[in-house]
């Protein structure tokens, strides 16, 4: 795996933006940015709407990945291009959520949204007519996921990482900054776990730091790249932004994502929380 | 991707940015900072508002909303408030937030 395999420059979507077997889509954290102008020919996927299942807490089954899929004319064997705001926060989740329904060949557009605009390229708002597919997704690929008791049995043992901002890991915040405090549950943090923000993986225009840079960042904060690891942040879209540096840029094996994330694990009953700012 | 909070400040959904989100009048138990930015006395509705902690680390960013609005609900305390628009503008403020009060910024770039 390389960071050509999985990144794409402006340049790039600007040369194969029209190419059969290429689609670009949009995922943002703000749903409506896509309406207001996006880049030529990309579709919009919802990260909320489309992505989660309506009544339980959990993501859409195969079948609705599948139908989801074929509904935006995305074929299995496609190359499918994310980009979204936020230094591509959406967007490395839905990168993510590919990966976990077995989508082969997925990338992100380095500096997504934000450096597109920024450089004042082209947005329009006329939304592509894509012929539907029959898209066929795999099993979930649960090597990449990591449910709550594995949190647990991975505190002491394995590379924690949480990636929410220093307020929220110390337990003064809930929820990010430009969000309101909802007070659902206990804050802190999973004891052990190391505080690395997710942002600091990226430079202000939202690429990605370089290999070494990132390799440098994770080590002085006390990752052992010799030991598994989880990450986690409030519901699991952050942590997928640090999924994929691990993942894809660094070549990692055995890195989970904990979608369930703080929402999750600091509404359980019973399991050891840390608070403060740590080591 | 935000409703009435009747009594209280505006209540996220989820984890929906909130671009352009009308302005509250009142905190509730919430610090907020929040304004708008304009350039020549017309909205920046393209650009991007960052916050960054006392230590000058990223802690939160929102697009601009399409009357150049921008909020966020920090913890109290010193912030930096950083504006990121196309054509390298850019533009910092400091504020002070605090628990049930409102900062307001209006940036001029």
């Amino acid at each position: 795996m390389s960071r050509s395999d999985v990144l794409v420059d402006a340049d790039w979507v600007e040369a194969h933006k029209g190419d059969p077997g290429i689609v670009l889509v949009e995922v943002d954290e703000d749903t409506s940015a896509y309406d207001k102008g996006h880049i030529r020919g990309a579709v919009k996927i919802d990260w909320k709407k489309d992505l989660q299942d309506p009544v339980r807490r959990d993501f859409v089954d195969k079948a609705g990945f599948e139908a989801l899929l074929s509904g935006r004319g995305i074929s299995t064997d496609d190359t499918v291009v994310l980009y979204g705001g936020n230094n591509n926060w959406f967007a490395a989740y839905a990168y993510w959520y590919f990966k976990l329904y077995g989508h082969r060949d997925v990338r992100l557009l380095d500096g997504g949204r934000k450096k597109w605009e920024l450089d004042s390229r082209e947005l329009v708002t006329e939304v592509p007519a894509r012929t539907a597919t029959s898209y066929a997704a795999q099993a979930q690929d649960t090597s990449i996921r990591a449910f709550r008791d594995e949190v647990v049995a991975a505190i002491g043992s394995k590379n924690l990482i949480d990636v929410r901002s220093p307020d929220e890991f110390a337990g003064r915040l809930l929820a990010p900054a430009h969000l309101p405090q909802e007070q659902a549950q206990r804050g802190g943090h999973v004891p052990t776990a190391r505080n690395v923000p997710w942002s600091k993986a990226a430079d202000e225009d939202g690429t990605f730091k370089s290999d070494d840079a990132l390799t440098a960042l994770y080590s002085a904060a006390g990752v052992d790249f010799g030991t598994d690891t989880i990450a986690y942040c409030r519901i699991g879209e952050r942590s997928a932004h640090t999924w994929f540096v691990f993942h894809e840029l660094l070549g990692q094996r055995n890195v989970k994502n904990y979608d369930g994330s703080w929402t999750e694990y600091g509404s359980l009953v019973g399991v050891p929380i840390e608070v403060g700012d740590g080591a | 991707m935000t409703q009435a909070n009747p009594g209280g400040p505006a209540v996220a959904d989820g984890c929906g940015a909130p671009a352009g989100t009308p302005m509250v009048t009142d905190a509730g138990n919430q610090a907020v900072v929040q304004g708008k930015v304009t350039r020549g006395g017309s909205p920046v509705s393209v650009g991007y508002a960052r916050l960054l902690n006392s230590g000058g680390e990223f802690v939160a960013e929102v697009p601009l909303g399409a009357d150049g609005g921008f909020q966020f609900f920090a913890a109290p305390g010193d912030w930096t408030l950083r504006v990121l628009a196309p054509g390298g503008i850019r533009a910092e403020r400091g504020v002070t937030a605090a628990i049930g009060e409102i900062r307001t910024l209006e940036v001029a770039v």
